[in-house]
Formats: structure tokens, C-alpha cells, sequence
């Protein structure tokens, strides 16, 4: 999708055409707890929204980086709903197919999503484990972490589940269905 | 009212979370019920990847507690809390929704009819025991040089506005005094912990943890209490990697649990990384 295509698409999005009411006051930037890691801050992230430099946005690490603290949501003066945009643009980069240049959050989510598909709740060790067969330093520098862990009988090695996780099948066809990102 | 207990996944492991919960529901004659068949609230995660999947999680989870029979659900994590709250805020302004939701619980003979309150267990404790309960169970006053630094995380009051101030509540601070724990006040308490970043960016997350360490020992705090259980992995394992005196981190009802004067024992106070005899007074 080219970039006119992808911004119409954006403003579509439930609070999508929110980011047009922006002042740029840099409130949001400000509180950022990361915004230093990222590509660009919060405020810049939506300047280039409304510039329609689309394929800029969705490659960059900017929402891949949000904790969701909500702490941009609750100050932003324009009362613009910061942080579920940035769920809608990581869904509309996960639907592009377009990942940024490091995977290592969309690497951990989708992770997390797919055990959470299959089994209906989630082992941490699982988590870890999986995810630390694409990026092994991040799992062996927690490696002394999960010795502690052990001693302290934290650390369930047993893959937890519902029941019986055939039942939530459906999450599967949910999955492949998406209702547009409300 | 009959309470629907969701752990939520990170419960289990938790430093001594279970452990001093259960201690409370004991003390306190609360009747939590776990709900059953619980899933995962999908989390940050999977609202992230796809909002369908995410909300037909959290609908499955209504579903089953209002099968059973619940008034309210009761979380013991700030992620589940907000997670929770956001899908049904989503239901409520686009009811079609639901629609959809129940299309898939069908084939689980699951149906979503109503959508029951999200509560956090420190509402439960805060505002739903009767004084005279507690003073039943206080045991004489236990000397205790513990100050105590009340620390929310950011999914409690946040998006939401209606669990006192955003950026600076006191329901825990209150409510600890009330049973007379010396409580700290500070600028921390609801700066970020670094959430499940910190797993792929530990470094980058490190500097998150050392502030808030930093300002609870400058405001001579000498324990925090968290709600939430990734806070508190991330404050208490997340200071192995800083240079500063170990602070250690417990949970609220922990730290409940001592001032009611329930046994450490039975409070799984022996789980935490950072161990509680580490309580030292030197200021920084
Ligand atoms: S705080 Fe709100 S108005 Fe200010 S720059 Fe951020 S989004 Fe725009
Ligand atoms: S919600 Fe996201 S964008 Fe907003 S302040 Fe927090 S981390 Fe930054």
C-alpha cells in the first residue's frame, strides 16, 4: 500500500483522525518514559502521520517502544487518545507486514500471542525459552536471573493451559479474521 | 457480593504474592473464588498484534465469570486490570462487538451477556472490609522500622482517572496508614517500571528502575510496596543491575499481612530477590 493509501487507512481507525486536533506542544514527548530510544517521539510520530510519510512511520521502532504507561494519554492537553494509537499503527505494521529495523518487541509479542492462541495462557519459562531462540543474549543474560528464580521455587517449568485448549480453537479464526482496529 | 478471583499467569510465580494473598483471604474471612477455566487477558501483547483476538480473551473470561455466577472480577495485576477494562471500554462504545465476541464463544457453548466490574484487589481491601474486621484480627501493635513507599506502576489509575489522581493516588498510602504503617511520600509512584521491555531491553530499562529506586531512598523509603506483579520483579530483579543499596520490594499485601502481624512465614516474604533483612537506613 503506498502512503496516501495506508494514511487514509489510519484515519479510518476509530480515533485515527484524532492526531489532526494535535498542537504539537510535545506534552506527550515529554512524559515519554522511552522516547529517547525511539526513532522518533510521540510528537514527531504524528507530524509525519499528517504529512502522510506512512511507510516512515509504521518502519519505526516508535510504538514498538511504548510501554503503554498511558502517561502521554492522561496529559495530552487535545485529550488525544496517544497510547491506543500506538496499538493501532503496531496492528497496521503487524498487517503491512512491514517490521522495523530491530524485531525484538514484535519478536516478544508475537510470541506471547502465539502460546496464548494455542494454550490459553501463558509460562513465562515459555515465553522466554521461545523467544530466546531468536534472540539468545537477551535469555542467556537472564540466565544467573532464572538460577535465583529456581531457588526460590519461581520459575514453573510446566507449560500452563486452560483445560482443555482445543475449546479455544476460535481464537485461531478470530485471529485470521481481525476486525478493523477500532 | 461474590468476588470472581482472575490471577492472571504472572500470579503463580510471583515473590510470595499467592502466599500473602491467601494469608489476607484467611485472616479476613474474604471469599475470593478463583474463576474456572481462567485464560490470559492477552496483555499488552495481544492488543498489540490484533485487537479481535484480544477482545474475544477478554470476553471469554466475562463469560465464565458471569457463568459461575460472580459479581465482580478481582485482579491482583495491573496489566490484567487495564487489559480488562480497555476491552470492555471498547464493548461498551461499539456493542456490535459483542456480537462478534459470542460468534466465536458460541462453539464453547460460551455466551457474553453482561459485562461484570473490574476490580484490583487493594480496592477490595481499601474499601469493602468492615473496620471492625481488621481490628479483630490486629494483633497488638508490632513494632516495625519499616517506611514504606507506596509504588502503583502506571496500569491502575491510568488511562482511567477514576482510581484517585493519574499520576499521584494515595488509596494505598491511606489505606496502609489506617493500620498503621509509617508510609513515605514520594514523586515515583507511578513512573514507569519498564513493563515486558524489559526482557529484550534490559539496559534501556535499567535507568526506569534506578529512578525510582533512587527517589523512594532520597524520601528515606526503605521498602516499596507494589501491586502489580511485574512491578515487582522488575524493581526488585532489575536492581541487580544497578549500583545502589538493595531496596527491597514486597507486595502490598505482604506488607498488610506484617502489620496485621501474620508470620513472615506465611507471607512467602522469602521469595523476594532482594531479601528483607537488607533494610538499612543509610540515605543516599
Ligand atoms: S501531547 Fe497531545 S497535542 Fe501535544 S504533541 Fe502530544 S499528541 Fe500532540
Ligand atoms: S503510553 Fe507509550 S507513547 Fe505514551 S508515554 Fe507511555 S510509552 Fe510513551
Amino acid at each position: 500500500m503506498d502512503d496516501r493509501r495506508l494514511q487514509l487507512k489510519f484515519y479510518e481507525t476509530h480515533d485515527g483522525k484524532d492526531v489532526l486536533k494535535c498542537i504539537q506542544c510535545g506534552t506527550c514527548s515529554g512524559s515519554c518514559p522511552l522516547s529517547d530510544k525511539m526513532d522518533y517521539a510521540p510528537r514527531e510520530l504524528f507530524a509525519l502521520i499528517r504529512d502522510g510519510e506512512m511507510e516512515a512511520v509504521l518502519r519505526s521502532n516508535t510504538q514498538w517502544y511504548c510501554v503503554s504507561c498511558y502517561q502521554c494519554m492522561v496529559r495530552c492537553p487535545q485529550e488525544i487518545p496517544v497510547t491506543d494509537l500506538m496499538y493501532i499503527l503496531k496492528q497496521m505494521a503487524i498487517e503491512q507486514g512491514i517490521s522495523p529495523k530491530t524485531a525484538k518487541m514484535p519478536d516478544l509479542y508475537m510470541t506471547f500471542y502465539r502460546e496464548v492462541l494455542k494454550k490459553g495462557r501463558l509460562t513465562e519459562a515459555m515465553l522466554m525459552i521461545r523467544y530466546g531462540m531468536k534472540h539468545p543474549t537477551d535469555t542467556l543474560s537472564n540466565a544467573f536471573l532464572a538460577v535465583k528464580l529456581l531457588k526460590r521455587r519461581r520459575l514453573e517449568i510446566i507449560p500452563q493451559s486452560i483445560k482443555e485448549p482445543k475449546r479455544i480453537s476460535y481464537l485461531k479464526s478470530a485471529d485470521s479474521e481481525r476486525t478493523e482496529t477500532k | 457480593m461474590r468476588y470472581g478471583f482472575f490471577p492472571g499467569c504472572a500470579y503463580k510465580t510471583a515473590a510470595g504474592y499467592r502466599e500473602s494473598v491467601e494469608a489476607l483471604n484467611r485472616a479476613l474471612a474474604i471469599q475470593l473464588v478463583e474463576i474456572p477455566d481462567w485464560n490470559c487477558c492477552g496483555a499488552t501483547a495481544v492488543f498489540s498484534i490484533n485487537s479481535s483476538v484480544a477482545l474475544v480473551l477478554s470476553g471469554r473470561l466475562l463469560a465464565l465469570a458471569d457463568l459461575h455466577g460472580f459479581d465482580e472480577i478481582i485482579t491482583v495485576c495491573n496489566a490484567c486490570y487495564t487489559t480488562l477494562r480497555k476491552a470492555i471500554h471498547m464493548m461498551e462504545h461499539h456493542p456490535e462487538l459483542i456480537t462478534e465476541i459470542n460468534k466465536h464463544l458460541k462453539t464453547e457453548t460460551l455466551q457474553l451477556k453482561r459485562l461484570l466490574p473490574v476490580r484490583h484487589y487493594l480496592d477490595v481491601l481499601a474499601n469493602d472490609i468492615p473496620e471492625m474486621r481488621w481490628r479483630k484480627v490486629k494483633q497488638s501493635k508490632s513494632d516495625s522500622d519499616l517506611r514504606v513507599a507506596a509504588y502503583y506502576g502506571c496500569q491502575l489509575t491510568r488511562p482511567w482517572k477514576d482510581q484517585g489522581q493519574p499520576e499521584r493516588p494515595d488509596v494505598l498510602e491511606q489505606f496502609l496508614e489506617r493500620l498503621g504503617v509509617t508510609v513515605i511520600e514520594h514523586s515515583a509512584k507511578t513512573l514507569c517500571c519498564g513493563a515486558s521491555h524489559m526482557i529484550p531491553y534490559a539496559k534501556d530499562c535499567a535507568p526506569l528502575v534506578s529512578r525510582i529506586i533512587r527517589e523512594v531512598r532520597k524520601k528515606n523509603g526503605n521498602i516499596i510496596a507494589t501491586i502489580c506483579p511485574m512491578c515487582q520483579f522488575n524493581l526488585d530483579a532489575g536492581q541487580g543491575r544497578l549500583n545502589i543499596p538493595g531496596t527491597p520490594i514486597a507486595f502490598f499485601t505482604q506488607i498488610v499481612g506484617l502489620a496485621l502481624g501474620i508470620d513472615s512465614k506465611d507471607l512467602g516474604i522469602d521469595k523476594l530477590l532482594v531479601p528483607m533483612y537488607k533494610i538499612s537506613d543509610n540515605k543516599e
